[in-house]
């Protein structure tokens, strides 16, 4: 060989193999379960509530993995494009997908945004940005009912032959939602006043906050991308120290160090704040413990409020 | 100072002091060695050391990530020094490499950490940018026994550090063991670098390296008040960026920091004596008689000379070209000039010293003969 | 006892190359005690080579060093060493006289700072190159020759029996050559041994006792006399020599 015919020999490799990759989409088998992505364990939790058996259902990211910041794999990339479906939360909480979730969309996946068929007066705005929404619908019981709807509804739309599983599932799952919002509702109402207020490591809990009527201050804003500065640590000690409060709480999917941090400078100013526990915020619990569906997460939650700000 | 009576800023700015002395003081060497882009091959290199740390012990404790960062530096410095040994490629290629493959190399580890479900408690993306507001004592504890040490050991092996980087040969000649003191002065600057991860992080701690022996080298001519300033403005920077931060919310305490960091270098890079961009171009105005203005009067007076008693005769300006340094702008010379009275435009394109200008051509000729003689 | 017996430097077989490329090839040199002698070569030579390789600054593939007949190991401490000043990176914060103290380093351990002592040398050293008056003078605002005879008194104050000098009159003023020449003058009077790599064949015979002519290999060594000669100017330069062997012809009595 030629050191030419060796040069382009080379090159022609890389193309060989891109060339028999194949078609990306395969047809789905004409019985079979339709395969589903959801990105976050949340979304993962609706989908398979609501699909069941008919749903073949892969979850891109882990319990305690943060959809703020979470980036695709290449092999996430052909797990979304060889599916039928892409479902995710929608409103940039997987901030660093979106050019992924659109190009999805472009391949003839059907991509659902599950908070974005919510109606947007219902939805919390974002301080300073007034075109953004803050993404955390999920708890809100209530918007997440209307999620399980319009997700419901779709499942309908893009696999008719199933439809009646999924109307079934999706009206059951919403039956037993409105009864998880009645216990919370209860629960926190079962705080003194003094006490409904809720410090985590950042914006996550608005919608949980003007559902349920507790106070709710995060550090690090509605994105974990962000970086607090020094102010930020310290007016938010300054008002725990104030209002006296018993407890703050650390995130599963978020680093402790700032709520550390935080206790730290509240012990400098002579309060006296522990870390209440752990909550789920942006992804449900590790699978095979109590918080591995959603519900049993929001319970697990609200049992770790009220039972550090009871004291 | 009142200010100061708040805890979170009182362990910030401790941390962010500390961060900056050991910077300013090591970046100094590094800076005088011509060797300012290691710190910043070292700080990107720290990022895989750093996820192979977390990966390996499952552990966030301020040491053990300080040790896999250290690590991962002293690694890519040996790279560097391979890869210079054993080809062609120049040193600041061969670091420019190291950096880019070994950050390269860190990030797609963060990506394959990111799946684990104890990942993002560990929180290792916050070292991209630092989190300085997330300090706790734990950390500058830490951080500061190792800044003492940095700066504990530089001050004993001063002179050998000075001596290393004046002449490492002579150094050599004097039978000191150059590798050796080059491994203890890598070792002080990775320290330093390892110490700024948390605050500032690993793509702006270059900055910290670099930036105050920058400043402080247009302020002095000695080494000693050199190393003692750049230590002072990354004290300055760091306590600074973190009261600035402490008093405007959402304000990140790291790139505040370089921000505060780079206003001092800007304003020392214009505004220094002598070495200053001002006072560069003050003094050029004055002094220019001396120098670049001169020959070229005393090129037309030479060429006036040969036509004696014909005072307006006057030359061209390509004439002139060929009798001046390629990088003289003749035009404005000349306006100069003019202005003050030297030369005047006798016809178009064609100039002449006025008697003025033949007075002064004929001092500066008397005068050098005078020194010569 | 073997010192006194021992020529000053004795240089067997050395040979440096970088990669593969023979830069010095098989050098063998004795330098007597007291002897000034003068390395000249063309360009390409491998005249400063020799220097940093019996010095040990860099690497050799083959060879040995002898000082006063012990190994180079041992008797490196009796070698002081200027090198060329157009290596050296002058815009360094300091000023003359740290430059010449950094001389004393040698003899402090690597803790022990240098003292008003270290210091008094040091300006000794610069009264002998008449630099006395720039002890506080920046570096960076040294002339070429003001650079040079720095170098040369940090080389002094080390007192050592032999200097080691790397084109020492290269690009420098009268005054400066004049003072270099006065102190090599003196060394010679001590009985110090001095070997310079010289670029100016005109005054080898004037300011030297002995000469190696080099050009990767070694052509010719001993006094100037006997080694300067027409010949060997031509052998080292390859024929590129006109006057100045002329000169060296007259010189040599040819």
């Amino acid at each position: 060989m030629t050191m030419k015919t060796r040069v382009v020999s080379l090159f022609a490799i890389p193309l060989l193999l891109v060339a028999c990759g194949g078609p990306l989409q395969d047809a789905a088998p004409a019985d079979g379960p339709i395969r589903v992505v959801a990105t976050t364990t949340i979304v993962g939790d609706l989908v398979r509530t609501v699909g069941g058996d008919s749903v073949d259902l892969t979850i891109l990211m882990g319990a305690g993995v943060d959809p703020h910041l979470y980036k695709p794999s290449a092999g996430d990339v052909r797990t979304m494009a060889t599916a039928q479906v892409v479902v995710y939360n929608g409103l940039h909480l997987e901030g660093k997908m979106t050019e992924v979730l659109e190009e999805m969309g472009g391949r003839g996946v059907e991509v659902v945004a599950v908070a974005e068929y919510l109606d947007p007066k219902a939805l919390l705005p974002i301080e300073g940005f007034d075109e953004l929404h803050d993404p955390h619908v999920w708890f809100d019981i209530e918007l997440w009912q209307q999620a399980a709807a319009c997700l419901r509804d779709e499942l309908v739309r893009i696999d008719p032959d199933h439809a009646d599983g999924y109307r079934a599932r999706g009206d059951a799952f919403i039956a037993e939602l409105a009864e998880l919002d009645g216990w919370v509702e209860e629960r926190i109402g079962s705080l003194p006043e003094a006490r409904r207020v809720l410090v985590t490591a950042h914006d996550a809990f608005e919608y949980f906050g003007r559902a349920y009527g507790i106070e709710v201050r995060g550090l690090l804003g509605v994105s974990t991308a962000a970086e607090a500065g020094t102010a930020d640590v310290q007016q938010l000690a300054a008002f725990i120290a104030e209002r006296k409060l018993p407890a703050v709480f650390v995130e599963s999917s978020v680093p402790p160090r700032y709520v550390e941090a935080l206790t730290e400078a509240v012990a400098a100013r002579g309060g006296e704040v522990t870390i209440g526990g752990s909550l789920y915020s942006d992804a449900l619990g590790s699978p095979g413990g109590p918080a591995e569906t959603y519900v049993g997460t929001v319970r697990t939650n609200v049992d770790t409020i009220v039972g550090a700000l009871a004291e | 100072m009142e200010l100061f009576s708040d805890y979170t800023l009182r362990v910030v700015a401790l941390g962010s002091g500390v961060l900056g002395a050991a910077a300013g003081a090591l970046g100094s060497f590094a800076y005088l060695r011509r060797q300012s882009l290691v710190g910043d091959a070292l700080s990107h290199a720290a990022l895989p050391g750093i996820a192979v740390a977390f990966l390996l012990t499952g552990s966030k404790a301020p040491l053990t990530i300080m040790l896999g960062a250290a690590l991962a530096g002293w690694l890519a410095t040996l790279a560097v020094g391979l890869v210079v040994r054993r080809s062609r490629v120049p040193y600041d290629s061969a670091l420019g490499m190291s950096l880019a493959v070994f950050f390269g190399i860190g990030l797609v580890l963060l990506t394959v950490i990111q799946k684990r479900p104890d990942a993002a408690q560990a929180g290792l993306e916050s070292f991209l940018f630092g989190q300085a507001a997330s300090l706790l004592r734990e950390d500058v504890v830490a951080m500061s026994a190792l800044g003492a040490a940095c700066l504990l050991l530089l001050g004993l092996l001063w002179k050998e550090f000075k001596l290393l980087s004046f002449d490492s040969e002579f150094a050599s000649s004097l039978g000191r063991s150059v590798g050796r003191l080059d491994g203890l002065f890598t070792l002080l600057l990775v320290i330093a670098v390892v110490i700024g991860l948390r605050t500032v992080g690993v793509v702006l701690m270059s900055a910290m390296v670099v930036a105050p022996a920058a400043a402080a080298r247009q302020l002095t001519d000695r080494l000693a008040p050199m190393v003692a300033l750049a230590t002072a403005i990354g004290v300055f920077s760091g306590v600074t960026g973190a009261v600035l931060s402490s008093l405007i919310p959402r304000l990140p305490t790291g790139p505040t920091i370089v921000l505060v960091l780079s206003s001092v270098v800007a304003i020392s890079l214009v505004f220094a004596p002598r070495r200053g961009l001002l006072w560069r171009w003050i003094s050029l105005g004055r002094l220019a008689p001396s120098a670049a203005l001169d020959p070229v009067l005393m090129h037309l007076y030479a060429l006036a000379q040969q036509h004696p008693g014909e005072p307006d005769h006057g030359h061209g300006i390509a004439v002139l070209r060929t009798m001046s340094p390629a990088g003289v702008d003749l035009d404005q010379v000349l306006e100069n000039l003019r202005s003050r009275g030297l030369v005047e435009r006798v016809d178009e394109g064609l100039w002449a010293p006025t008697a003025i200008g033949r007075r002064e051509a004929e001092r500066h000729l008397a005068s050098q003969n005078e020194a010569a003689s | 006892m073997a010192r006194e017996s021992s020529p000053a430097l004795e240089v067997e077989d050395l040979t440096v190359a970088y990669s593969e490329q023979p830069v010095l090839w098989d050098i063998d040199l004795v330098v007597p005690t007291g002897d000034t002698m003068a390395i000249v070569g063309p360009n390409g030579a491998g005249k400063s080579t020799l220097i940093k390789a019996a010095m040990g600054l860099i690497p050799a593939v083959a060879g040995e060093v002898r000082v006063f007949g012990r190994p180079f190991a041992k008797g490196r401490g009796e070698i002081a060493y200027v090198p060329q000043r157009a290596s050296l990176e002058w815009d360094f914060p300091t000023d003359v006289l740290d430059v010449v103290t950094m001389g004393t380093y040698g003899s402090l351990g690597w803790f022990r700072r240098p003292g008003a002592g270290e210091r008094d040398r040091a300006r000794a050293a610069l009264e002998e190159v008449a630099m006395g008056a720039f002890e506080r003078r920046p570096i960076a605002q040294l002339s070429g020759g003001q650079q040079q005879r720095v170098l040369l008194a940090r080389a002094l104050v080390q007192q050592a029996p032999i200097l080691m000098l790397d084109e020492p009159f290269q690009g420098v003023d009268a005054p400066t050559e004049r003072a270099i020449v006065a102190v090599l003058d003196r060394l010679s009077d001590e009985g110090k041994t001095v070997v310079v790599v010289h670029h100016d064949l005109q005054t080898v015979p004037e300011y030297f006792d002995s000469v190696l002519l080099l050009n990767v290999r070694a052509i010719d060594a001993g006094p100037v006399a006997e080694v300067f000669t027409e010949e060997n100017l031509r052998l080292t330069f390859g024929g590129r020599v006109g006057v100045l062997a002329q000169i060296a012809a007259a010189e040599s009595g040819g």
